[in-house]
């Protein structure tokens, strides 16, 4: 073997102990570390910033002209009130747009402008809880997260081609092929880019707690977020016979839930100053989102995903059964279907316990109606349609109900 | 030896190009006369490609090709003795909300996909064989036709992109390894890439659509240069200045002759 070719294969054993090493569960990031990166009122400096930036403004342009948005002035009111908590020196600098998505997500912009999906607020128990999310992603952007990401990939991107186009024309001049090598730093690039994002997104967490404490929240909230995730997603795995889809540690983006909810845990019992009082706000998040928790419940069951809506209403009912979550736990298994499990049955309970709350909806009395009727009980079924009506006289299948009723 | 430099020129060959292929209406006649035409504010962004080969969008160049692909656009449409009204923002029509503008955009960037799906990325629908151009706004566009009194839109969208130092050192490297065996003489970093859209206000229908790619494989060696008067000119020229009528349109003019 000539001189070169032991260089080169140095090289790759290097590289092979890097991504060796990305694989190593890194120490928690403290809370206390988490210092904002910028002050109030700030605008891109560098010049690869200011490129990100105006691309941004753009796509800002087009997200707050979106039709998935939820525009409702009071609940868009409430979210800026939040972020204005949670936004440590940037509070009066961010934006926030809620999106009509029934998902658990939240996606901050580099130029400090968040996207909450509906499906989060259907989540969250209290104002902390929510409030929690918020400060992750204004940590995102307090922290510049975007702009050092893209950064480091430029910078691995660089070495990387260097190094590969190096190590080609030394195989070449020596007669050795290094493709094989170069696949392997290929390899470890990639692995390291999405390290460098894992630590980001525990970066976002740490200082979370931090922001939220600072305000007085509850900062335990953030961890339960993530533990009423797994469960959710645990219960709707099962229910299609799946187990929970669980990234190779190595190759995900985002620290697994599992360690973000323990590194949660521990970081939100360091950021609570030991006198202090801390509260999850719950009637206020309660009377916040009245008006659309009805549509948030009807696009979580027409997903068909029983197992996920199923978990989601019952952990909302932890604090209380009502009409409106009794009503779409009837609609969660009317819409499933199943002979075999009952469905149907399960869901005219469903319905006859929803009738029974004084908040129960209008269709809830619809269905009970209908399941009365074919269970052969008309009498009932027509005092049931009748307060249907009563409540939803313009409803637009009220003449249909009305045949029903004299039929 | 000798056979490297005959590889090399070759490659270089055809490496570097300039394409445009175009697509009409079959009943499409290149607006003439005293027509008037609304441009769309065009979607322009201009980056440096890092030795990595990814663009770093950059905001002055892109600030710059805007303003020079407006001007050269307003230049040309003048030759042609169109009416032309440019829109530099969404609020620049007069009685027009820009969400009325905004929504149309979106509306055309949808049609737009699916004309470059269907027409020039191979998923070829056979419902469409045959019928040139066969796509529309539809109503929403005449309804802003019929307000405005305009009788054409267009749409523009055009990237550019060159290399930057260590992209060309990268490349400078990848030649010089053809004389050890190891030859990478076309990494490829930057170029141009562009189309326009031309929407007859009065039917609704999308009558013309170009796609123009303008690039070499070799990272330093430019194709053109929208950031320049010179460069912007040449793009609005290989973009829009050669439309071609629709098929029945050339038909009927070749057995006139």
């Amino acid at each position: 073997m000539s001189e070169l070719s032991r260089r080169t294969m140095l090289g790759g054993s290097g590289v092979l102990a890097l991504s060796l090493t990305t694989g190593i569960a890194q120490a928690r990031i403290l809370p206390k570390d988490m210092v904002p990166l910028i002050g109030p009122g700030y605008r891109a400096v560098d010049q690869d910033e200011k490129g990100l930036w105006q691309q941004m403004e753009r796509v800002e342009e087009e997200v707050a002209g979106s039709n998935l948005l939820i525009k409702d002035p009071r609940l868009t009111a409430y979210l800026g009130d939040l972020i204005g908590r949670v936004g440590g020196p940037a509070a009066k600098d961010m934006r926030i747009y809620l999106a009509r998505i029934p998902e658990f997500n939240a996606v901050m912009f580099p130029t400090g402008f968040a996207v909450v999906f509906s499906g989060l607020l259907l989540r969250m128990r209290n104002e902390a809880q929510l409030a929690g999310v918020i400060a992750h992603e204004s940590a995102h952007f307090l922290r510049k997260h975007q702009l050092r990401q893209w950064r480091d990939m430029r910078r691995k991107t660089d070495i990387f081609s260097f190094l590969a186009m190096g190590a080609g024309v030394a195989g070449g001049a020596a007669g050795v092929y290094a493709g094989d090598l170069v696949q392997l730093a290929q390899l470890g690039t990639i692995l390291s880019l999405l390290k460098y994002n894992r630590t980001l997104e525990a970066e976002a967490d740490a200082m979370g707690v931090r922001l939220l404490a600072e305000a007085g929240y509850d900062p335990t909230g953030m961890s339960e977020t993530w533990q009423q995730l797994i469960a959710e997603r645990d219960l709707s795995a099962k229910y299609r016979r799946k187990k929970r889809e669980r990234d190779f540690s190595l190759f995900s983006t985002h620290p697994a839930p599992e360690s973000r909810m323990a590194d949660l845990r521990i970081s939100a019992a360091e950021a609570k100053v030991p006198g202090r009082r801390y509260d999850d706000f719950r009637d206020r998040y309660l009377a916040a989102l009245a008006p659309i928790r009805p549509t948030l419940l009807d696009d979580q069951v027409k997903l068909n995903d029983p197992g996920a809506s199923q978990y989601v209403i019952e952990t909302l009912a932890r604090d209380g059964w009502n009409g409106l979550l009794r009503f779409y736990e009837g609609e969660t298994w009317r819409l499933r279907n199943s002979q075999k499990q009952h469905d149907e049955l399960r869901a005219a309970q469903g319905y006859a316990a929803a009738i029974l709350y004084p908040d129960a909806p209008a269709d809830a009395w619809r269905w009970h109606g209908i399941m009365l009727m074919k269970q052969g009980r008309p009498v009932e079924a027509r005092a049931a349609f009748a307060r249907y009506l009563q409540m939803a006289p313009n409803a637009p299948d009220a003449p249909f109900v009305r045949q029903m009723m004299a039929g | 030896m000798r056979r490297l430099g005959i590889a090399l020129i070759a490659s270089v060959a055809l490496a570097g190009c300039v394409q445009t292929r175009q697509y009409a209406d079959v009943e499409f006649a290149p607006p003439q006369g005293n027509y008037k035409l609304l441009v769309m504010r065009p979607d322009v962004t201009v980056g440096s490609v890092t030795t990595g080969g990814l663009v770093e969008p950059r905001a002055d160049w892109t600030e710059t090709a805007r303003t020079k692909l407006l001007a050269a656009i307003r230049a040309q449409q003048a030759e042609r003795g169109g009416n032309v009204l440019i829109l530099d923002r969404r609020d620049s029509l007069p009685g027009v909300d820009p969400d009325t503008i905004a929504e149309l955009e979106r509306l055309h960037y949808a049609v737009g996909s699916s004309i470059a799906l269907h027409r020039y990325s191979g998923a070829y629908l056979p419902t469409k064989r045959g019928k040139g151009l066969d796509w529309t706004l539809g109503e929403d566009a005449v309804a802003l036709g019929r307000r405005t009194g305009y009788d054409y839109a267009l749409f523009l969208h055009a990237e550019d992109s060159f290399a930057s130092t260590g992209r060309v050192g990268l490349q400078v490297l990848g030649i010089a390894g053809c004389f050890v065996g190891f030859c990478a003489p076309n990494i490829g970093g930057g170029g141009q890439f562009a189309y326009a859209s031309l929407v007859d206000l009065r039917t609704g229908e999308v009558v013309w659509f170009n796609v123009l790619q303008a690039g070499s494989q070799i990272a330093g060696i430019k194709m053109g240069d929208i950031r320049t008067d010179a460069g912007a000119a040449q793009m609005v020229d290989r973009l829009l200045d050669r439309m071609k009528p629709g098929r029945e349109v050339r038909r009927r003019q070749k057995a006139a002759q």
